[in-house]
Parts: C-alpha cells; sequence; structure tokens
C-alpha cells in the first residue's frame, strides 16, 4: 500500500477535482474514483522514487514541531530552500513527512498529511 | 525542480493503469480521456507552464488570446457549420449556450468568451459540463456558467467558483449578453432542474463588477413553446437585489425586491455593522448578538465593540487561510534535534512555494527552534 500522502499535492489535488466532477456529472462511481487514486499512489511514489535525482537544502527557524503516528510535521518561518539551480524564499512553510523507512503507517499518513487530524483510526484495505 | 516530463509522465501512467479498471466498470474510454483532459487543463490552470498536446489546449490558447467581445450571432453560425474532426454531431437538441463577452480591460476581473469552435468542439464531443468548464480554463477563480443540453435532456451545470457558489462577473463596460433559446425541445414535460442564465442587457442599476448568483430553476416545456422559468440571479452588492426573469420568450433581467426584508435598528447606533446592507440576515443576527454583549455591559462601554473579542492570541490564523500555503509533502529519513537545533533529512518531496512545484530526491535542512 503506497503512501495517500501525495493526493495533497498539485497533481494529486487536481486529480482528485477531475474525479470529483466526474462523479458529480455521475460519468464515474465513487467506487472507481477510489480505484483510480490508489493507482495514482502507486504510480507518484514510485515516480519519485525513481526518476527524481536531485537535492535541496533549506534552512529557517522552526516554528512548531509535532510527532504523532509516525508523521512529522512541522512549522517553519523564514525558510530559504537552495538548490544548485536557485533560491527559493518563503515566510512560512509546512512540512508533513511519513516515515521513509515503513510503509505500513500509509493511511496515518495520508490523514495527517490532508487534514492535520489529531487522531484516526486505520483501516487495513 | 520540476519537470514537466515528469508529471506528465505520471499522468500517463495512471491513465493508463486505470484503463482497465474502467473497462472492467463499464465505464466508456471517453470517459477516461475527459478525466485526463480535466487532470491537464487543472494542472496548467495551475502552473501555467507546459503545453499538452491536446487539440483543447491549443484552442484554448486561441481563446486566452482573444480578448475581444466577439458576435455571437457569428459564433451560433459557425456553430453549426464547424464540424470536429474526430467527432460528429450527434445531437438532437440543441444546447444552450451562454456566452459570455470578454472584458477588454485588464483590472477587473475577466471573462474569456470561449471561441466558437470551443463551444462547437464541446458541443460535438458531446463533453460533459464540467470538462468543457475545464477546457474554457480561466482565470483561477473565474468561471463560466454554462449549461449544455445533452441528448437526453438533461442540463448540466458547470460552475466552478472558489468557494463553490456559481459566479458571474461583469466586466466593466456594458454587458452585452445574448441569449439563446432552446431551440425544438421535447413537449411532453421534459423537467430537470437547471441552471438558466438570462442573457440581456442589464440595467444600469447593478454596478459592474458586481457577481451574480445564479440559483437553478425549473423549465416547463409546454407544447412547442418553451417558457423559461424565471432564475433567481442575486448579487452579492450592497442591494442583494435579485434579477428574476420573466416567462417570456425573451426574458428580461428586473431587479426585483430585496431577499431580506429590511429591518430597521431600533437599539441605537453604535455597532460596527456595515452600513450597507450587504447581507441583511447576517448583519441582523450580528446586531443581535452584539446587542446582548452590549447590555450585559455597562452604559459607558457603547463605543467597545464584543468585548473579549480581542483577548484571543491566535497564531496568524489568517495565513493559514491564504491563497498559496507553502506545503512540502515528503517522507522523512531522520530527523535529528540537538537542544533547540534541528536537522531534517527528507526524501521524495514534492513543495509548492509561493505557487510553484518542486521536487526534491533528497533535502536537507537546519533550524532553529
Amino acid at each position: 500500500m503506497a503512501y495517500q500522502l501525495y493526493r495533497n499535492t498539485t497533481l494529486g489535488n487536481s486529480l482528485q477535482e477531475s474525479l470529483d466532477e466526474l462523479i458529480q456529472s455521475q460519468q464515474i462511481t465513487p467506487q472507481l474514483a477510489l480505484q483510480v487514486l490508489l493507482q495514482f499512489d502507486k504510480a507518484i511514489n514510485s515516480a519519485l522514487a525513481q526518476r527524481v535525482r536531485n537535492r535541496v537544502n533549506f534552512r529557517g527557524s522552526l516554528n512548531t514541531y509535532r510527532f504523532c503516528d509516525n508523521v512529522w510535521t512541522f512549522v517553519l518561518n523564514d525558510v530559504e530552500f537552495r538548490e544548485v539551480t536557485e533560491l527559493i524564499k518563503v515566510d512560512k512553510v509546512k512540512i508533513v513527512a511519513c516515515d521513509g523507512k515503513s510503509k505500513y503507517s500509509s493511511n496515518y499518513c495520508e490523514s495527517k498529511a490532508t487534514s492535520n487530524l489529531v487522531f484516526c483510526w486505520c483501516l487495513f484495505v | 525542480m520540476v519537470e514537466p516530463k515528469l508529471y506528465r509522465s505520471v499522468i500517463e501512467d495512471v491513465i493508463n493503469d486505470v484503463r482497465d479498471i474502467f473497462l472492467d466498470d463499464g465505464v466508456d474510454e471517453q470517459v477516461l480521456m475527459e478525466l485526463k483532459t480535466l487532470w491537464e487543463n487543472k494542472l496548467m490552470q495551475s502552473r501555467a507552464v507546459d503545453g499538452f498536446h491536446s487539440e483543447e489546449q491549443q484552442l484554448l490558447l486561441q481563446v486566452q488570446q482573444q480578448h475581444q467581445p466577439q458576435q455571437q450571432q457569428h459564433h451560433h453560425h459557425h456553430h453549426h457549420q464547424q464540424a470536429q474532426p474526430q467527432q460528429t454531431v450527434p445531437q438532437q437538441a440543441q444546447t444552450q449556450q451562454v456566452l459570455i463577452p470578454a472584458s477588454q480591460q485588464a483590472a477587473a476581473p475577466q471573462v474569456i468568451v470561449p471561441d466558437s469552435k470551443l463551444i462547437q468542439h464541446m458541443n460535438a464531443s458531446n463533453m460533459s459540463a464540467a470538462a468543457t468548464a475545464a477546457t474554457l480554463a480561466l482565470p483561477a477563480g473565474v468561471t463560466p456558467v454554462q449549461q449544455i443540453l445533452t441528448n437526453s435532456g438533461q442540463l448540466l451545470q458547470v460552475v466552478r467558483a472558489a468557494n463553490g457558489a456559481q459566479y458571474i462577473f461583469q466586466p466593466q463596460q456594458s454587458v452585452v449578453l445574448q441569449q439563446q433559446v432552446i431551440p425544438q425541445m421535447q413537449p411532453g414535460g421534459v423537467q430537470a432542474p437547471v441552471i438558466q442564465q438570462v442573457l440581456a442587457p442589464l440595467p444600469g442599476g447593478i454596478s459592474p463588477q458586481t457577481g451574480v448568483i445564479i440559483q437553478p430553476q425549473q423549465i416547463l416545456f409546454t407544447g412547442n413553446k418553451t417558457q423559461v422559468i424565471p432564475t433567481t440571479v442575486a448579487t452579492p452588492t450592497p442591494a442583494q437585489a435579485q434579477i428574476t426573469a420573466t416567462g417570456q420568450q425573451q426574458p428580461q433581467a428586473q431587479p426585483a425586491q430585496q431577499q431580506a426584508p429590511l429591518v430597521l435598528q431600533v437599539d441605537g447606533t453604535g455597532d460596527t455593522s456595515s452600513e450597507e446592507d450587504e447581507d441583511e440576515e447576517e448583519d441582523y443576527d450580528d446586531d443581535e448578538e452584539e446587542d446582548k454583549e452590549k447590555d450585559g455591559a455597562e452604559d459607558g462601554q457603547v463605543e467597545e465593540e464584543p468585548l473579549n473579542s480581542e483577548d484571543d492570541v491566535s497564531d496568524e490564523e489568517g495565513q493559514e487561510l491564504f491563497d498559496t500555503e507553502n506545503v512540502v509533502v515528503c517522507q522523512y529519513d531522520k530527523i535529528h534535534r540537538s537542544k533547540n537545533k534541528w536537522k531534517f533529512h527528507l526524501k521524495d518531496g514534492i513543495m509548492n512555494l509561493n505557487g510553484r512545484d518542486y521536487i526534491f530526491s533528497k533535502a536537507i535542512g537546519d533550524a532553529e527552534w
């Protein structure tokens, strides 16, 4: 089960919105949409693992940190992201990070990333 | 940095992988293509980077470059004659289109007139309303209100706005709206919840930059005559006037009475509610609450506004509601802390910073708490 973490990205959100529209117009079932999202999870996870090869450094000040259900959530202020090619500065950034080693807490991770719930229950599909 | 190719390849992979699932579910391939189109369009809208090699995108570019109001009748003419190469026009019923002329001024929120070809394309392909809205790819927050009447007589609404409401922004110029009556509708009581725009030159009473909310009404078909039940159009302007169209074949937009009855405030002044009756009911409730609080306070505190309203130390919650929340979604290899010095070792992340997307395979960071 791949992390559902990446659903809350531009790519993931646009997919979810598109699926929602199709559900609204009753062209697909919610069940089908869920299948698509699960497939998206797999695809994006593997794409990130295999097709991306670059490094980024960043520095800033830590505003808040939270570690719950093996998910780290940070809020940093006045951050500079540095890549070889460019420098990006932001006033505030939220970082949501799931455990890179264990893939078995995917559902927790998804809820953390998307809704920031303090507690959640785990559904093993 | 994000390579567009990566996103492209992910989309391709997903679409190909779910093709089987779609077919198993008995869903047409065309729906799959529609999903892909919607997806790509949304990506385009948000990043304004790559072009896709689909037809819609090229049409889209043409539309975006045309900022002049175009004659509708000319379009209708086009509408009937043009046929898209790939698809036929099997429709029995004509579609009713709402064409909004584009604003020539960049200041006001613009509504881009969909090109006739685009309309035709959308009609021909029998795309759902949602897809057509996506293909129009209007600037963020502004979408056309469009109705598409398919063969089955099912009217699909296509409206999207930030808060889920349906808006039409009128350009600063006088609005030139036209209406296309639904011809040849099958009599016999085809009823469906419909959003129907009443297109008519709106009276000058409506301020130019008002947003217009359209709510669905029903259309009753009696015989061959199509009788349009007025749509209630509420503007969020101060007056909150409603535009209701009379049920003629030439509906006219007229400002109607206000939605909420005018409530006179009898408890004196000293409240901070805006003078404008922007939202009467809400103001009324707020006034009530404020008045109760004031009653609890002493007379000398008439000037102070809701008590205890400044006691909360909210941590810049306004920023959270901001448009671009910079988010990094990733996995962590190692998180280290020494006193108040934190070190982050992250991997496989997607970042959205200042509205743009970035991806990394590894990220190392430092921060002080």
